[in-house]
């Protein structure tokens, strides 16, 4: 896997250059990972559900503060379609993701991360990002760092609206909002 | 006249914009360059590499508090002459930070220097040579955390007469 690893020494390459900046209203990437489990999971196998794409490593100490998020969400949601994918830009071997994600309480599958993931959603470097996908496999909104709880929710109820984010959704970096990120952790 | 180190490092970041647009920005960690360093056949000598952290960021100290953070590590190749006997890094400030206020994080911040101990042998060939490393870190901002980086760090060494 060495997601990020390889960042190391190699040139990036940006493949997907249209997932650079607003990606509102863009179709999601496909891909097929493998998950903690050994299964392969595509997004399009998700198609006709809400997707929340949480990119995340167990070295990022604010994606910490998301997971008891995302996991109360999966159980409050998931009866109206939403799944909660979450991709691990780690090095680190699965079984350590793995007992990463159980001590965290995670419910949701776990993704091992690439370099053509990344590549494929604009070069994911800023941990967390989260992509938010409506039922189309449109972005809805996309939250580049930590945000506030209600924010994640906000954005959670419009992939599942299928309300078309030009209008309404989000894309943003967390320090443009300082105040909300404040509201955060507290 | 030998400057200290911060003033070198100053002088380096002259104009450095490191963290005024975080997320939009990624984090550097730079080293002020270490002059040749001179070792008595026979002796050792400590060598202190100073580097300074971008506004805005910090790295994980030495000894973060949990296994699944990255630390910040100094690998240093060298020539057959000398031994490293040591690498001694600064003890990490205790933060806690917005993202997770209850909770301490080990890091480093703005400036700070690693040293590292070289021996050579009484009988070492005298001359000049190349040492060789890197420094990995991870570095987070207050909302975001971005993937372990290396940066490379070289010196001479040379080795003269008891």
């Amino acid at each position: 896997m060495l997601a990020f690893g390889k960042y190391l020494d190699r040139t990036r390459k940006h493949s997907a250059t249209k997932m650079v900046g607003n990606v509102q209203g863009i179709q999601a990437p496909d891909f097929e990972l493998v998950s903690l489990d050994g299964r392969k999971v595509k997004l399009s196998d998700y198609r006709g559900k809400a997707v929340l794409l949480n990119f995340w490593a167990t070295w990022c100490p604010p994606c910490k503060i998301e997971m008891p998020w995302f996991v109360d969400l999966q159980n409050r949601y998931a009866k109206d379609g939403l799944v909660v994918l979450g991709v691990a830009m780690d090095d680190s071997e699965p079984g350590k993701i793995s007992e990463f994600a159980h001590e965290m309480g995670v419910n949701y599958p776990v993704l091992l991360g690439t370099d053509q993931v990344s590549d494929d959603y604009g070069d994911v470097q800023y941990l967390p990002t989260t992509f938010y996908i409506d039922r189309e496999g449109r972005i809805v909104a996309k939250a580049a760092g930590l945000f506030d709880r209600k924010q994640v929710e906000d954005d959670v109820k419009k992939a599942l609206s299928g309300r078309n984010s030009l209008a309404s959704g989000s894309d943003q970096t967390a320090q443009v909002a300082p105040e909300k990120k404040k509201e955060a952790v507290r | 006249m030998k400057l200290p180190l911060s003033a070198v490092l100053a002088i380096l970041l002259a104009g450095f914009a490191g963290g005024q647009n975080p997320g939009n920005q990624q984090p550097s960690v730079i080293m002020a360059p270490v002059g040749q360093v001179q070792l008595r056949a026979g002796a050792s000598t400590n060598v202190e590499m100073a580097f300074r952290i971008g506004e805005g960021f910090h790295i994980n100290s030495s000894k973060p508090h949990s296994d699944f953070l990255i630390p910040t590590q100094l690998k240093l190749s060298v020539p057959a002459q000398v031994t490293l006997a040591d690498v001694k890094y600064p003890a990490g400030k205790d933060e806690s930070f917005p993202f997770s206020p209850n909770e301490q994080l080990s890091v480093y911040t703005g400036d700070f220097s690693i040293d590292a101990v070289l021996k050579t042998p009484a009988q070492a060939t005298l001359g000049v040579y190349p040492v060789k490393g890197e420094l990995t870190y991870q570095a987070c901002d207050k909302a975001a955390c971005y993937p372990p980086k290396t940066l490379p760090v070289q010196f001479q060494v040379m080795i003269v007469k008891k």
